[in-house]
């Protein structure tokens, strides 16, 4: 059964053969056609070798998640004849190539209707290198879902202008030998979807918007250490350098990343750091130098299954318990956990004023699905004002003859001075510290700075945002953070469907804890159930220790896949002993 | 108890006799003497007695983590490429805990004057044995002799393209400052590795004892352009040289950020970010 203007379709193959490209063409052009699109790859830790996916799921209305099963199935060589026989539903097709993949179909017991489409021939034969069959799968897939091989082409001329008009042509003209093909032997389109006219959607992985979010807000230097699924970032970052007129620095490991950039900020510039949960470890120690010294730094810790290397190109969400806590002792932290591109940009963008407005540490969390994950989203406009707060334009030397940078106040947030500005000298310390900075073991000081830290936690709380909450009269209401969103939304359209109401409370703001909103959602007179990647419940253990309120229903995933619409659906429906 | 009225910037901690008096009073003669006005220095200082140096001195300064002095300074550097950033370092935090830094940062050219306060010790932690003590030396943490061999700063430094080399003994403070204001004005990665008494912890190697073992680069006239001949002295045993090593121009790491060229980074102003062009990619 599908949804009707909706599709799912997958490319596989070996790794190295432009798996990625082509689900990412298929998938802007879907975008180009005014449709909202959900990409999800799978790939192992391997560079060449190994099987790779691309799943593109398209719907007009909503498309948060990636479904199960597909309406196609590119498969580029044999085993992808054979991993994905869980994947079909009645009307499945897969699409294959007999004669260069030396494939005979018998052998792999397909149980749907399949289809040899002699990709590499076709190529070749339109003129172009054999490196161009996937153009054929990509113009035989317009053909399959009566899409527009005229936006494909724009596409393709925007993803390849750079490799000059000749390549384009080519790839363009054996996506047409693969539109023809289709035309020619099956006639019709197995399933269409509409064009939407006047919708003008970006596409993004979270990654990508995490990158743009952050240059809208204002960053200037990007440090990182690469790590999956955070790499991205620092690859976006650093080919966009020139153009966003920002700084990217590759350091030699994560400590010296976080420093260096804790350095820049000391001394005025807006600066954030991305890593994954091994990376965040080793970050920890300078964590707490943020929240001691008052310098503003956002974080991006976009976690994989672990412990220690665990699996780096898999989902999960096992870090959120560590990241609030991460550090020595106590300090005022922003975490924030977008759940798809557009909260990614917006969050990320919001997270660069909020370090700088409370001069304290903000971290984004991510996870390997939002991450690399692809999302249609929209903006308003393309261009962003900001505004930097907090820094003392004169500044004054006092009696002692230096400037009191962390003098308490009512708000506990002092004014900066920065270095080069005269009369401003301070001591940024690692060390407890008095008003000017300088070393105190007093126990009268070390009580009033933390106390002044403290105020500054008690105002950050003013800053939390609504969660996103969904009240339809459900009989259950399911909690999620983070990226789980995407599935929950989807499982409530399938749950719709067969008459059961859900409503979903997803948290993108995780620190400080919105406990006003929980405790109210949750005292609803509607079980609840908390739905997350991990394997003991970590949301729900933050939920307990914040609010009070205990957790007896978990669904819980941790084999570093992430959640299928339908898994969710099955939980509710024995959970309501339905 | 009355407490006395604390005086800004606090009286020196050290104990009688340390070489740190004399690095300091090397320090601020030779930022007086640079001709910058004191705002546009920077001061890193690490963890360490070294490092406790932050409390005495009236400038901008960030105490940062152990071991993690380079990286925020090389920070600094890129925020603000018209400050000067001098990191006031001990051997254990510059040559143990932070090696990694001080072996990438250097070949980065980053322009940033490292002084590592070498006593051979761990001093603030009481006496543990360093990366540059020498092998069989009895320490807190080596009771019978320390086993590994020492670390050489300066044949490291040579062969890791490190743009300015130096060691200095800690009590010659008019030659020490003079080569501190050198570092200061080179453009690029400066290391100078100073020969530092700790008199409680490392009571053998005082100034006698350096009297005897250093001797004089400048007097056996070594030519600093020579990187061989910079190598084969800091490879000597028998003696400790001290002077310039070796110094080589070479473009600064920030000199070569192509964003940099327009101004330094803490002026790019971001009050208005046009993205037009950037999310073009993204349609
Ligand atoms: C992460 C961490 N590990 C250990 C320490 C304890 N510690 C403080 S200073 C120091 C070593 C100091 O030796 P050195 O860097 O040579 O400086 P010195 O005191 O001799 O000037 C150590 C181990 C610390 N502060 N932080």
């Amino acid at each position: 059964m599908r949804v009707p203007n909706t599709l799912n379709w997958k490319v596989g193959g070996p790794a190295g053969e432009g798996i990625m490209t082509t689900g990412l063409i298929f998938s802007k052009t879907i975008a180009r056609h005014g449709i909202k699109v959900f990409d999800y790859t799978e790939y192992p830790s391997l560079i060449t070798g190994g099987h790779n996916t691309y799943q593109v799921y398209a719907s007009q209305n909503s498309a948060t998640s990636q479904y199960q099963k597909l309406d196609v199935l590119i498969a580029l060589d044999k085993p992808t004849l054979d991993l994905h026989h869980d994947e079909f539903y009645d009307n499945t097709l897969v699409i294959y190539d007999a004669q260069d993949d030396k494939i005979n179909i018998e052998e792999h017991n397909l149980p749907v209707k399949n289809f040899n489409l002699p990709m590499v021939q076709l190529a070749t034969e339109s003129g172009g290198s054999r490196l161009m069959a996937n153009n054929v799968a990509l113009g035989a897939s317009m053909f399959l879902f009566g899409l527009d091989l005229e936006i494909l082409n724009g596409v393709i001329q925007d993803v390849f202008g750079r490799k000059g008009e000749e390549i384009v042509t080519k790839n363009q003209n054996a996506a047409k030998a693969g539109y023809d093909f289709m035309k020619m032997h099956l006639g019709q389109p197995i399933l269409t979807i509409d064009k939407v006219e006047d919708k003008n959607y970006l596409t993004m992985t979270g990654n990508e918007a995490i990158s743009m979010g952050a240059i809208a807000g204002g960053l200037q230097l990007y440090t990182a250490y690469p790590m999956t699924p955070s790499s991205s970032v620092l690859h976006v970052l650093a080919e966009k350098a020139k153009t966003a007129d920002i700084v990217v620095k590759h350091a030699e490991d994560e400590i010296g990343v976080i420093n260096m950039a804790l350095g820049a900020s000391f001394a005025g510039v807006r600066s954030m750091v991305g890593t994954s949960g091994g990376g965040f470890c080793y970050m920890s120690e300078a964590l707490g130098l943020s929240g001691v010294a008052e310098i503003p730094l956002v974080v991006l810790e976009s976690m994989r299954p672990g412990p220690a290397a665990g699996m780096p190109t898999w989902t999960a969400q096992g870090d959120i318990q560590f990241i609030i806590t991460a550090s020595q002792d106590e300090f005022p932290r922003f975490v924030v956990a977008p759940a798809d591109a557009q909260e990614a940009f917006e969050l990320t963008r919001l997270a660069m004023d909020l370090s700088e407005k409370y001069q304290t540490l903000v971290i984004v969390v991510a996870d390997k699905l939002l991450s690399e994950s692809r999302h249609t989203m929209e903006l308003e406009s393309t261009q962003f004002n900001n505004t930097r707060v907090g820094f003392e334009e004169n500044p004054q030397l006092d009696e002692v003859g230096f400037y009191p940078r962390y003098q308490d106040s009512e708000s506990g947030i002092g004014k900066r001075t920065i270095p080069g500005q005269k009369d401003g000298y301070y001591l940024s310390n690692s060390y407890e510290h008095d008003k000017y900075g300088f070393a105190s073991e007093e126990g009268r000081v070390r009580v009033e700075q933390v106390d002044k830290r403290a105020k500054k936690f008690e105002l950050m709380k003013g800053e939390i945002l609504p969660q996103y909450f969904e009240d339809n009269g459900g009989e259950m209401t399911l909690v999620s953070y983070g990226s789980t969103k995407g599935a929950v939304i989807a499982a409530r359209e399938l749950l719709e469907q067969q008459g059961i109401k859900v409503n979903i409370f997803n948290l993108t703001w995780i620190w400080p804890f919105p406990v006003e909103q929980v405790e109210k959602v949750l005292s609803m007179d509607v079980p609840f159930a908390v739905v997350e990647g991990n394997s003991t419940g970590q949301l729900g253990k933050i939920i307990t220790m914040e609010t009070g309120i205990k957790i007896t229903n978990k669904l819980l995933k941790y084999d570093g896949r992430p959640f299928y619409p339908y898994e969710i659906v099955q939980f509710v429906r024995n959970t309501l002993k339905k | 108890m009355n407490q006395l009225p604390q005086k800004y910037p606090f009286l020196p901690t050290w104990c009688p006799g340390c070489g740190n008096f004399g690095i300091m009073n090397a320090i601020k003669m030779a930022i007086a003497k640079s001709g910058h006005p004191k705002e546009k220095f920077v001061i890193v200082y690490d963890i360490g007695c070294s490092g406790n140096m932050s409390d005495f001195l009236d400038m901008y300064g960030f105490h940062g983590l152990h071991g993690r002095a380079l990286p925020p300074a090389a920070g600094i550097k890129l925020a603000n490429h018209d400050l000067k950033v001098i990191v006031v370092i001990g051997d254990g935090g510059c040559y143990g805990e932070g090696a990694t830094h001080f072996i990438n940062l250097m070949r980065g050219n980053h322009d940033i004057t490292v002084l590592v306060h070498d006593n051979h010790r761990y001093s603030l932690t009481t006496g543990q044995m360093s990366p540059t003590t020498d092998k069989g030396e009895a320490t807190k943490s080596t009771p019978e002799g320390s086993i590994e061999e020492p670390l050489n700063p300066l044949a490291l430094a040579i062969s890791n393209h490190a743009t300015f080399i130096a060691r200095e003994f800690s009590g010659a403070i008019p030659q020490l400052s003079a080569r501190i204001g050198e570092a200061i004005s080179h453009e690029g990665f400066a290391l100078i590795d100073m020969l530092q008494i700790c008199s409680v912890y490392n009571p053998k190697q005082d100034l006698r004892w350096y009297r005897e073992h250093t001797v004089s680069l400048e007097a056996e006239g070594h030519n600093s352009t020579d990187k061989a001949a910079a190598w084969t002295q800091a490879m000597r045993e028998e003696k400790l040289p001290v002077g310039l090593f070796f110094k080589a121009d070479r473009p600064a790491y920030h000199s070569q950020v192509s964003e940099l060229q327009s101004g330094t980074l803490v002026n790019h102003n971001k009050s208005v970010v046009d993205m037009t062009t950037l999310l073009q990619d993204y349609r």
